[in-house]
C-alpha cells in the first residue's frame, strides 16, 4: 500500500514527513543503543532491511485468487522490536522508490508513517496484549501480523483522504471510497499475511528456538518447552 | 533488476552523482511549482528526455521500467474522479462522477508524472552506491547509511537464496494449490530469517576480523569535469523550475 510519488500535495506531504521524522530519530535512537551493547546488531538490522525488501518483492497467494505482496511489518515488529522498524521500513521504502519506482521520494514520509510505524506498533502491541492474555502463541501472531496490515491500509486511506476529501461528502465520504477501493486487496492480503506469519513463526519455535531467543522473541523458558 | 542494470551502464555513469541528484530534485520542484497541469507535462517531458535521450536509456526499456507505476497512477487519478454521496434519499449512497473534480484531478495526476519522471531520471542513471555516497555528504546518520549500504549489499543474496529454494520447492510440486503453497511459502522465509541470522554474525565476525570499529567505510568515487557537470545541472534546474512559474 503505496502512494505514489509526486501524489500527495506539497503541505501533506511535508507534514507526514514531519510526523514520521522523530520515530525515525528515535529508531535510531535504540538501535545506536543496541549497537552498543551488542555490536553484532548492526549487520543484523542491516541485513533485516535487505530480508524485509526480499520479503516485500515475494509473491504471496491470496484467497480470493489474486496475487498479492506480503509487507512484513507485523513479522518485523515482532522479530526485530517496532521502534528498530522505522528506519528499517525507511530503508526498504526509499529502496523500493528507487529501485522498483514503487512509492517515492516525495511521498517517503507519508508512507513511513503507514507502513513502517503504524503497523509495526500496532503488531508489537497486539502481539504483547494477547500473550498477557493468554491467547495461544499462534492466534496472537495471527492477530497481531494481520491487524498489523488492516490498519496500515486504513491509515493510508486516511491519509489519501485528508489530502483528497470528497466536494460532496468530506473528508468521511472519501475516506468511506479510498478504503472500499483498497478492501479488495487488502483484506484477502492481511488473512493471507497473518496465516503466512504463523507458518513462519511456528517453524522458527520448532527449528530455531535459539535464535529466537537470542532476538529476544521469546524467553529461554518458552523456548526450552 | 532492470533499473540496476541501467543506472550502471547508462552513458552519464560517469557524470557527477551531484549534478544528477540535483537535477532530479529540480524536477520535483518545478513539479509541485507548475500552475498548470501543462507546465507539469513540460517537466515530465524534460526528465523523461534527458534519461531517453541524455543518458541514453533505451525507450523500451525506459517505458516497461514505467508500466508499472503508470498503471498506478491511472488507478489512482481514477478513484479520485469516482464521488460518494451518503445523502442519496433513494439508495442511501450513490456513486458518480465528479465533473467539477476534472481538473483538479489532472493537475494532480501530471504532478505525480512529473515527480515520476524525475525518479525516474535520478534511479535509471545513478546507481544506488553513489546516491548513498550523496546522502554521506548530506550528513545523514551514519547509522542509517550502515543499513542502506548492507541492506544493498546483501539484497542480492538474499534474492538469489529465494530463486533457489522457489526453484526447488516447485520442483517438488510445493507450490501446486494454496494450502500447500501458503506452507511452503513459510518454509521458505523462516530459512530465510535463519539466513538472516547466520548472515549477520558472519558478516560480523569477518568485519571484526578485519579491524572494523564501528561505522562502515568505503572510498568514494572521483568524477572528471564535476563541477561543469553540476553548474549545467544547476542552472538547467533553474531554469526549468521559473519556467514552470511563469508559464501560465
Amino acid at each position: 500500500m503505496h502512494i505514489m510519488e509526486g501524489f500527495l500535495p506539497i503541505e501533506h506531504a511535508i507534514g507526514w514527513t514531519a510526523a514520521s521524522a522523530p520515530f525515525v530519530a528515535y529508531g535510531l535512537y535504540t538501535i545506536n543503543k543496541r549497537i552498543k551493547e551488542k555490536p553484532e546488531q548492526r549487520m543484523l538490522l542491516g541485513v533485516a532491511a535487505a530480508f524485509t525488501f526480499v520479503l516485500s518483492a515475494l509473491k504471496m497467494p491470496s484467497v480470493t485468487g489474486s496475487c498479492s505482496h506480503p509487507t512484513g511489518t507485523g513479522l518485523g515488529a515482532i522479530l526485530f522490536g517496532p521502534a528498530a522498524m522505522a528506519p528499517i521500513g525507511m530503508v526498504v521504502l526509499l529502496f523500493q522508490a528507487i529501485l522498483l519506482a514503487h512509492g517515492g521520494l516525495t511521498t517517503l514520509g507519508a508512507n513511513i508513517f503507514s507502513m513502517a510505524i503504524v503497523g509495526p506498533f500496532a503488531a508489537a502491541a497486539i502481539y504483547r496484549l494477547a500473550k498477557a492474555a493468554r491467547i495461544p502463541f499462534g492466534s496472537s501472531i495471527f492477530l497481531a501480523a494481520s491487524c498489523a496490515d488492516l490498519l496500515t491500509y486504513v491509515t493510508t486511506s486516511a491519509q489519501l483522504a485528508l489530502a483528497f476529501p470528497d466536494p460532496a461528502g468530506g473528508f468521511a465520504a472519501s475516506f468511506a471510497k479510498f478504503a472500499t477501493v483498497f478492501a479488495v486487496t487488502q483484506i484477502p492480503l492481511a488473512i493471507s499475511e497473518g496465516l503466512l506469519t504463523v507458518i513462519v513463526m511456528n517453524a522458527l519455535l520448532r527449528f530455531n528456538p535459539l535464535e529466537l531467543q537470542d532476538m529476544n522473541v521469546i524467553t529461554a523458558q518458552e523456548a526450552q518447552a | 533488476m532492470l533499473t540496476e542494470q541501467s543506472a550502471y551502464s547508462n552513458r552519464w555513469r560517469q557524470v557527477s552523482p551531484v549534478a544528477k541528484g540535483f537535477f532530479s530534485l529540480c524536477g520535483m520542484v518545478a513539479a509541485f511549482t507548475s500552475s498548470s497541469p501543462r507546465a507539469a507535462l513540460l517537466v515530465s517531458l524534460t526528465m523523461t528526455a534527458a534519461a531517453v535521450l541524455g543518458a541514453g536509456i533505451p525507450t523500451v526499456r525506459y517505458l516497461r521500467i514505467a508500466t508499472t507505476p503508470l498503471l498506478f497512477l491511472l488507478a489512482s487519478g481514477l478513484s479520485l474522479l469516482v464521488s460518494l454521496d451518503f445523502g442519496n434519499p433513494v439508495t442511501g449512497v450513490s456513486l458518480h462522477m465528479a465533473q467539477s473534480e476534472i481538473p483538479r484531478v489532472l493537475q494532480v495526476s501530471c504532478r505525480s508524472l512529473a515527480c515520476l519522471t524525475a525518479l525516474l531520471f535520478l534511479a535509471l542513471s545513478t546507481p544506488l552506491s553513489d546516491i548513498i555516497a550523496l546522502l554521506r555528504r548530506c550528513k545523514v546518520p551514519a547509522t542509517l547509511l550502515d543499513m542502506m549500504t548492507l541492506c544493498y549489499r546483501t539484497l542480492f543474496v538474499l534474492s538469489e537464496a529465494v530463486h533457489e529454494t522457489m526453484t526447488a520447492q516447485s520442483a517438488r510440486l510445493g507450490y501446486v494449490s494454496l494450502p500447500i503453497a501458503l506452507r511452503s511459502l513459510g518454509g521458505l522465509v523462516s530459512n530465510l530469517i535463519v539466513q538472516v541470522w547466520q548472515r549477520s554474525m558472519a558478516l560480523h565476525t569477518a568485519a571484526e576480523a578485519r579491524g572494523n570499529d564501528g561505522a562502515l567505510r568505503f572510498l568514494e568515487n572521483r568524477y572528471a569535469g564535476s563541477p561543469q557537470h553540476i553548474t549545467i545541472a544547476v542552472a538547467s534546474g533553474v531554469a526549468m523550475i521559473a519556467l514552470t512559474v511563469l508559464l501560465p
